[in-house]
């Protein structure tokens, strides 16, 4: 009786499942279709602010002039945006070009559900001119599987008059910046606010000579990784010059500094425009983070436009995600400074690098590290972030908590 | 002597009545004051009830920012009106057959209906999606509407409502010639107004608040529902709070109006006991 | 005898025409894709791009003994549940009971109690992350009084307990309608009868109200079990989908999300963590029902 019903049960599943499976791989190309013929491209990619979305919007009708048997459509996921993503691709529903940031390639890309573009490259397409890193971050196995559309680096923000007031110039080393916290401490006012999460404090992690993750597992539970994190929290715990945002009352770092309830907050280049809206008050400079140990570092976050393996329109798709990533096309998507060319071509053409604010943004993109360290990062970042934050409340030693981290994450990694 | 005792005990409930009131009122409140505040007003961190510069621009924004906001609002109403119709409909249907009909496997069946409430939605969510994709139904309607025409909770409530109702009534329509079906729908279903009024408040604001299914289903803009919609505008305005407040206040007023609508209803449609 | 059977077999199929539009969605959207769950439960799964299918017997069952988050998930939702359903049954008790003591503006009362069974529960979180802000609503008020505040949404210590009281503060009011709608068939004869025995309003409560409820008390506990084991909403938004901080608002259903949807392969694990919370909500069911002896519910 019990058997006979299992055996039901997994006939009605394999039945499922058997059509799961042909839907991932529903055969390519077989109805690519003709030359001249109009197609519809779909393109996805999360929500942006207005602006964004109006750059985005003229960029796609520009591509759609020169290109008049192609239309394209704009999909905008509001939230989880990896998880609709995976879904519809596992249905087989999936657009033909997205948005992908770089930390979640390796992973996706691993699962073969990311076109190799290698093939469809041209000479004009100048893949030179990208970003070394930025491009990079997108090879597995010697194959590029998306073009850089953009990215952000981090920099030191200071609150000009809290500086002046204190007397204190704008730090150039990690000793430079814990001591000018110590001073721009006063009342309300916290000197830092640092955002205590595995994305913001990489760079610090590894200043000391340690490695957060070796082959794809976590090892960053070793004292030079430990020695490269203490000093922020012994600015939150025994310095009191440094906040996060939920102590303070705010939901980043952006907003703090706009409040003025910190004097420095490390952010990147999306800070900027969102400070000129909202807090258009406040005098602001910005600065290449603190050298560690006469070191420069800092963060790359990378986003790319790639193209779905299921798609059947890989033509046409390749066109617009070409134009896309392309000389054209980048530089109006870029145009605003909302976020960086991820070609030199554009970036020169653009003026950034002897924009003000954001120079010290651009310096950074050719010593920075990218924000991406293989398929298993979201695991290892999930636990990090869940044990970091504790240790940096002080609510337990640096060591024990990365300890635990380290060991949890490997576990589920196996 | 006896009077002024009641009299004391009727302070004591007018003071927990109030105070519980209060503790409602107050997020409500403190949400539509902040909706009608300026962001520098919420910023500088001040509390007050009462919006220092009052101000309507933060659904102004809402309204003229997004011209696909009528067409959200439309989907939803769509969405949630037809959910809720199937619902009384066939939750009825079934709640009246496991009270009152005798078939076989009936009991399995009733037992399916409460187990199936303790698996989380979450993990039948790629299933789902897998089933609505070789029907056609993503990007429609019927994807929205057809698997949430039914609910395992109101169908428990109806059987209960139903186990209780008057057995005579539909003994006096059989003798009348009316058949099971004809009785259901001319005297058993206009009879159980007030229940059908609680489950069709209930049903709406599920169909109305749910989230997760049009997120992964819906890839037009222009079959978003409300929710999705006012998503878009979250995404954009990280920590504004004023204008999340003011979508949210926007959010919620229709399911305030179909609740004040059916309200005089809803107490004595409520009957989950009694399984005699 | 030819004619009863008659009527049987016409009843019968009435039944299943009554049943047939319920059971076809039941089979489609919800047996299926359980039992296809069910089926992945057993198996490494990889449904992404090439896709691929492993059968590994028991594995993602036996990997629920050493894995510390799953842990600290069943656990930070069994704290949830016994603080949560006890303290909620009883508002929504309190609370029904005295808005059905006959005092005048109930009307009004009983509209706003339900405000907030009335708001999406994405909403409230929003606007209770909004009061719970370090600057917001609630710490002003605390500190108002002379109290220190709190950092409700950043401290591991406390951020399960602002959910919770969330949770109570918001579904509190829906069981406050059952137990109203309970309320009103009390006959008002057992009343009188105890007031001329000289009960209190207390006595009266506590004598009579409580265990005449008892069947409706089982009913909101059973729903309540199943509701605040299925938590999610509310951690899935306080914590930006993490479970943090340091893994406080981590929960079971929260836990299923993250290996369904944010790792890739551990579709299987995630199938087979469900199962475990289903079973784990049917135990407590009959705990409960064991515990009240309450039989006529079902």
């Amino acid at each position: 009786m019990m058997n006979k019903k299992w055996f039901a049960g997994l006939g009605i599943s394999a039945m499922l499942l058997g059509s799961a499976l042909t839907g991932c791989s529903s055969d390519n190309g077989g109805s690519e279709p003709k030359d001249g013929e109009k197609v519809e491209v779909t393109l996805a990619g999360w929500g942006g602010n207005p602006t964004e979305e109006k750059l985005l919007k003229e960029t796609l009708a520009d591509f759609e002039q020169k290109h008049p048997n192609i239309d394209v459509k704009l999909e905008v996921i509001t939230e989880q945006y990896m998880d609709v993503i995976k879904t519809r691709l596992i249905g087989g529903e999936g657009p033909d070009v997205f948005y992908l940031d770089a930390f979640e390639a390796p992973g996706l890309i691993k699962t073969g559900a990311v076109e190799p573009l290698d093939e469809y490259v041209t000479k004009d397409f100048d893949v030179d001119d990208f970003e070394k890193p930025l491009l990079d971050a997108f090879k597995e196995d010697g194959k590029t599987y998306g073009f850089p559309k953009d990215y952000s680096t981090l920099a030191l923000f200071y609150n000009k008059k809290m500086l002046s007031d204190a007397g204190v110039e704008v730090p150039k080393t990690w000793e430079e910046f814990t001591a000018a916290s110590k001073k721009l401490t006063k009342g309300k006012v916290a000197g830092f606010g640092a955002a205590p999460e595995l994305a913001r404090v990489y760079w610090m992690a590894e200043s000391k000579g340690g490695k957060v993750v070796t082959d794809d597992k976590a090892s960053f539970a070793s004292k030079e990784v430990e020695a490269g994190l203490q000093p922020l929290l012994d600015m939150h715990n025994v310095d009191k010059s440094a906040v996060e945002p939920k102590e303070v009352g705010a939901s980043w770092g952006g907003e703090m500094f706009g409040q003025q309830k910190a004097a420095m907050v490390i952010e990147g280049n999306w800070a900027i425009p969102y400070l000129k809206d909202t807090f258009p008050d406040v005098e602001y400079g910005t600065a290449e983070l603190p050298t560690v140990d006469g070191k420069n570092s800092t963060m790359a976050y990378d986003v790319a436009y790639v193209m779905n393996a299921a798609s059947e329109k890989k033509k046409a798709s390749w066109e617009l995600l070409s134009y896309l990533t392309g000389k054209e096309g980048m530089k109006t998507w870029t145009s605003k400074g909302y976020a960086l060319p991820a070609r030199q071509s554009v970036a020169e053409e653009l003026g950034f690098d002897k924009d003000e604010l954001r120079a010290p943004l651009v310096a950074g993109a050719s010593y920075a590290t990218v924000w991406q360290k293989g398929p298993n990062m979201p695991i290892i970042v999930n636990n990090f972030n869940n044990q970091f934050m504790s240790a940096f409340l002080g609510k337990r030693p640096l060591g024990e908590a990365l300890k635990d981290a380290e060991k949890q994450a490997n576990k589920e990694i196996e | 002597m006896k009077k002024k005792k009641i009299g004391a005990g009727k302070v004591l409930l007018y003071g927990i009545l109030i105070a519980y009131a209060i503790t409602t009122l107050v997020p409500f409140l403190w949400a539509i004051s902040s909706s009608f505040k300026t962001l520098q007003e919420i910023v500088s961190g001040t509390i007050s009830f009462i919006p220092k510069n009052f101000t309507l621009d933060n659904y102004k924004q809402i309204f003229l920012q997004q011209e696909l906001f009528p067409r959200w609002m439309f989907n939803s109403v769509v969405i949630a009106v037809s959910v809720t119709f199937l619902n009384l409909l066939f939750n009825s249907m079934a709640g009246y057959a496991l009270a009152r009909l005798a078939f076989p496997g009936k009991k399995a069946l009733f037992i399916i209906i409460l187990a199936v409430l303790m698996i989380p939605a979450q993990v039948t969510m790629i299933p789902n999606y897998l089933i609505l994709k070789s029907l056609g139904w993503l990007n429609s309607y019927q994807g929205m509407i057809v698997p949430s025409m039914i609910n395992a909770t109101f169908i428990f409530m109806m059987r209960q409502f139903f186990i209780n109702f008057p057995k005579e009534l539909e003994e006096a329509a059989e003798i009348d010639g009316l058949s099971r079906v004809g009785t259901f729908f001319r005297i058993v279903l206009p009879l159980a107004k007030p229940a059908l009024a609680a489950q069709a408040i209930f049903v709406f604001m599920g169909s109305w608040n749910d989230f997760m299914r049009p997120l992964i289903i819906m890839t037009d803009a222009e079959m978003f529902t409300l929710p999705l919609g006012l998503n878009t505008f979250k995404g954009q305005y990280i920590s504004y709070w004023n204008y999340i407040m003011a979508a949210s206040m926007v959010f919620t007023l229709p399911v305030l109006v179909i609740y004040a609508f059916f309200n005089r209803y809803f107490i004595k449609g409520v009957s989950f006991t009694g399984g005699k | 005898m030819q004619r009863q059977s008659r009527k049987k077999m016409r009843e019968m199929g009435q039944g299943y025409f009554f049943m047939s539009p319920s059971l076809l969605v039941l089979a489609l959207f919800i047996i299926g894709p359980i039992l296809y769950v069910v089926f992945l439960s057993f198996h490494k799964v990889q449904l992404l791009g090439n896709g691929s299918l492993e059968f590994v017997g028991l594995d993602n069952f036996s990997r629920l003994a050493d894995d510390s988050r799953a842990q600290i998930a069943l656990w930070n939702t069994i704290k949830y549940v016994a603080i949560v359903v006890p303290a909620q049954t009883f508002l929504a008790l309190v609370l029904a009971a005295t808005l059905n003591a006959g005092l005048k503006g109930q009307q009004f009362f009983r509209i706003v109690y339900f405000l907030p069974t009335l708001t999406s529960s994405a909403v409230l979180t929003l606007i209770f992350m909004w009061m719970y802000n370090k600057n917001g609503l609630i710490n002003s008020m605390l500190e108002g009084i002379g109290l220190q505040g709190y950092n409700f949404l950043g401290d591991p210590d406390i951020a399960l307990n602002a959910i919770m009281i969330m949770n109570i503060w918001s579904t509190a009011p829906f069981f406050m309608v059952i137990y109203l709608a309970a309320l009103q068939d009390i006959p008002e004869s057992v009343y009188e009868a105890a007031e001329i025995d000289g009960a209190n309003w207390f006595q009266k409560f506590w004598k009579i109200t409580v265990p005449q409820l008892r069947p409706v008390t089982s009913f909101v506990a059973i729903m309540g079990l199943i509701g605040t084991f299925q938590l999610f909403d509310q951690s899935y938004i306080f914590s930006a989908g993490s479970g943090g901080p340091d893994n406080s608002t981590l929960t079971v259903v929260l836990l299923i999300y993250q290996y369904a949807f944010k790792t890739l392969g551990t579709m299987g694990y995630a199938a087979a963590l469900a199962f475990i919370l289903a079973l784990v909500i049917l135990i407590a069911t009959l705990l409960q029902r064991k515990f009240s002896k309450e039989e006529s519910l079902y």
